[in-house]
């Protein structure tokens, strides 16, 4: 499963939630396999994608939130998963595109290179519904947890997790079971050329993504 | 122990408040504890986001803004150091608006800790250098007004703006 494999996968099966990317490969793949309005593309402040989307999140509840992470990313800012862990916003899915490799500058190791558990480490933090998956079938299948969750409650109601099992997933028998609360999906993905770039229109796009979620920033200057 | 607030923290609340801020994302400060206090004891309503740094404060805040909120950022000085790149990268170019409210070490005022002093000593030139516009409150009466004035031209036009609690007048409650 490349990346951008799983970006496709993830865009397809993303309805209307907002779409969060970390900045370089993510944030292009994303352009690349489906723009649209809810998208949200960083293009500096790297690690902190995670974050925009928690706030956003906390912000609109009954809004469906995916951030789309890299290792690399994700490893600057390690305590944003603390910080979800102790919110629980059930709304939030964030998805780290684990290539092992800081491959917008030239493929250096990251430490998930070497062993480095991004998952654990979610599920350490209270994340309870942090699952590693290294296929097309097993990303589908985490996404499609949530989506099950979502149907049976409603869209005000919590985003639906996979909870790891990671023997099962090893030996082939990946059904992850579904609960409710904040997910991290680590998707174990190789590396793929990015074919597309977003516009560098900032605030252009930040309008655009303002205005797809009902709140366009003109409301926000003088409220009341 | 006297359940009365500062007359400063009071203010900075009531400033907050009145521009429409109800999400304030913060890393814990000594000072701002009595801040959070008003908060917690005053207005139910306003949300107290922790965060484990203040870079993730800022994103947590850019990401309440495009979901339709007005949030504000608490930390110390020292944090604006942490926060560089996020400020800079991120909420500059996407022109996503915020209110700071930092409490200032390292300036003249008895400072103890020369750990504190660079930072301290170079917050105002390091805004000024990025675009942030800052008002340092003068006195406990002007807390509110300052906060408003500065927080209401942040959200009005698409920028940044930051108030800083001197220790000269913090210390006065807390040290």
């Amino acid at each position: 499963m490349t990346r951008y494999d799983a970006t496709r996968l993830i865009v397809d099966l993303a309805g209307d939630a907002a779409i969060v990317a970390s900045l370089g490969h993510p944030a292009y793949d994303l352009f690349a396999a489906g723009d649209r309005p809810r998208n949200f593309y960083t293009w500096g402040s790297m690690g902190v994608a995670t974050s925009i989307g928690l706030g956003l999140a906390l912000a609109r509840p009954s809004a469906r939130v995916i951030v789309l992470d890299g290792d690399g990313s994700l490893l600057m800012n390690l305590g944003s998963l603390a910080t979800i862990g102790l919110l629980q916003p059930a709304n939030l899915a964030v998805v780290v595109m684990d290539n092992e490799e800081y491959a917008t500058t030239g493929g250096q190791p990251t430490p998930t290179a070497h062993g480095a558990d991004l998952a654990a480490a979610a599920r350490a933090m209270r994340i309870a519904s942090a699952v590693t998956v290294r296929t097309e079938e097993e990303l589908r299948a985490a996404m499609a947890g949530v989506a099950r969750r979502l149907r049976a409650e409603g869209a005000s109601a919590s985003l639906a997790v996979a909870r790891p099992d990671l023997e099962r997933a090893e030996a082939g028998d990946f059904q992850p079971s579904v609960t409710a609360g904040p997910v991290v999906i680590v998707a174990k993905v190789d590396e793929s050329s990015p074919i597309a770039k977003p516009p560098i229109d900032y605030v252009a796009m930040k309008e655009r993504f303002m205005a797809a979620l009902g709140t366009p920033h003109s409301a926000l200057r003088n409220p009341q | 122990m006297s359940h009365k607030p500062p007359v400063w923290a009071s203010g900075v609340c009531a400033g907050i408040h009145a521009i429409g801020s109800r999400d304030v994302v913060y890393v814990p400060d000594n000072p701002l504890s009595y801040v959070l206090r008003v908060f917690e004891s005053e207005y139910r309503e306003v949300r107290l986001i922790l965060a484990t740094r203040e870079e993730e404060a800022f994103g947590i805040a850019a990401g309440l803004y495009l979901g339709g909120r007005r949030p504000t950022v608490m930390c110390q000085s020292s944090g604006i150091g942490n926060s560089l790149n996020a400020i800079t990268s991120l909420l500059v170019p996407y022109e996503i608006p915020l209110l700071m409210v930092v409490s200032w070490r390292g300036d003249d005022a008895g400072e103890w800790n020369a750990a504190q002093r660079p930072m301290g000593q170079a917050v105002r030139a390091i805004f000024d250098a990025i675009g942030v516009a800052h008002a340092t409150i003068p006195s406990p009466d002007a807390a509110l007004d300052t906060v408003r004035r500065v927080g209401e031209t942040a959200f009005r036009t698409n920028t940044l703006g930051a108030c800083l609690l001197p220790r000269a007048m913090t210390t006065v409650t807390a040290s």
